[in-house]
């Protein structure tokens, strides 16, 4: 029991407050007509998404170069101002930066996805990627199999997903690690995409 | 009827508070119906037990809920909905406690409204109701707080710590101060 139990007082105080109390019927219906004036909730967070979330860039060999030759000059100038002295460079060793060697153009990578579900009538596959919309991206049955794929273009980095079977069944991918519980209590996948292909 | 203890709570919505939010995160609004179904009357309870009166009581349940659906795309990052909710039910009666406080104190004749119940098992009888809101009223706003948690929403500490950040031991001595100030006002009645 409680440490009310000490004094019978206040284990009476406690007990009445307890109960329920009743209110306004309406007072539900209130809420629900206020929510239905606000944003959906999912809307405001792909905005946000989009502005944040890592991504790829199609770069062509040119706009490569120049971003190359940018960067580098970028770290001459800064190099230079923050040293703000003579510092001679080693004979033959190189003055470019180390940024040069890690310049973000890669490609999108493309993943494809696959699940065995012999009793399904469908499978969709949902991820941070697709904002964890059930019917963003449905995945292919292969003729005459069980086997379901879909192939996804997706930015380099770490992704949580999840198969969904018949619209409300959640299935991790047992090709893949287990992510850490996200409190809803359904069982999602980790994939880190690397750059190049995934096929 | 009773409104059945914190942990349980927690366990047996747990898996249908995740779909719901789904559901809703999917754009289904009205799935947030089932939401507000499932925590209206617990937080009713706290949030009149808390505040005093029903009229500050559903203010603090309206915005309570909206805010929570407002930031339900940042959930999933977050505890289970129902601690989660709570903390900003808890959040939101300590502002509508501090902006009203100038306002008379005790709440009997607004609370009395709460008396005329159409199902007399459900509700309070109408004496033990304003007594027991008079009493609690009468407790400082945080000794008040602490108590419900423990006593009236049965919570852990640890729980009640999660929820409101303060700490355990400063969480307990605020339980036991509460239960402190009602013993003295029993000897106090005991006297008279």
């Amino acid at each position: 029991m409680t440490e009310s139990d000490q004094h019978p007082y206040v284990e009476w105080i406690a007990g009445e407050a307890r109960r329920p109390v009743v209110t306004d019927p309406a007072a539900r219906e209130r809420i629900m007509m206020a929510v239905r004036t606000e944003p959906l909730p999912q809307r405001r967070s792909r905005v946000w998404q989009r502005v944040f979330e890592p991504r790829a860039f199609r770069l062509s060999p040119v706009a490569s170069t120049l971003l190359a030759a940018g960067l580098v000059g970028i770290g001459l100038i800064a190099g230079k101002v923050a040293n703000n002295r003579d510092v001679r460079s080693p004979v033959g060793e190189p003055k470019v930066p180390a940024v040069v060697q890690q310049l973000p153009v890669s490609p999108d990578t493309v993943v494809k996805f696959v699940f065995v579900a012999p009793q399904a009538s469908k499978v969709s596959v949902v991820g941070d990627f697709n904002g964890w919309d059930t019917t963003t991206t449905p995945m292919v049955r292969t003729p005459n199999s069980s086997v379901w794929t879909v192939t996804l273009p997706l930015t380099t980095g770490r992704h949580v997903y999840s198969f969904v079977v018949d619209g409300s069944t959640w299935s991790a991918d047992p090709s893949a690690p287990l992510a850490p519980d996200d409190g809803f209590g359904r069982p999602n996948s980790v994939r880190i995409v690397g750059r190049g292909s995934a096929l | 009827m009773t409104l059945a203890p914190w942990g349980w709570v927690i366990k047996q919505n747990m898996s249908d508070d995740a779909a719901d939010v789904r559901r809703v995160l999917a754009g289904d609004v009205d799935a947030y119906a089932a939401l507000v179904d499932r925590y209206y009357d617990r937080c009713a309870r706290f949030a009149v037990r808390m505040l005093g009166n029903r009229d500050d009581a559903e203010d603090a349940l309206q915005v309570t809920f909206v805010r929570a659906y407002r930031a339900l795309d940042r959930y999933q990052e977050r505890d289970r909905f129902s601690a989660w909710l709570y903390r900003i039910l808890v959040n939101q009666c300590r502002s509508i406690a501090a902006r009203r406080a100038h306002r008379e104190k005790v709440f009997v004749r607004e609370e009395a409204l709460l008396l005329n119940a159409p199902d007399r098992s459900t509700s309070w009888t109408g004496e033990d109701e304003e007594f027991v809101q008079r009493v609690l009223s009468e407790l400082d706003p945080l000794l008040r707080e602490a108590f419900l948690l423990k006593y009236i929403e049965e919570m852990s500490y640890e729980e009640m710590s999660t929820l409101t950040g303060v700490g355990v031991s400063a969480l307990k001595m605020r339980v036991k101060r509460a239960c402190d100030r009602l013993r003295e006002r029993w000897e106090r009645i005991k006297h008279d």
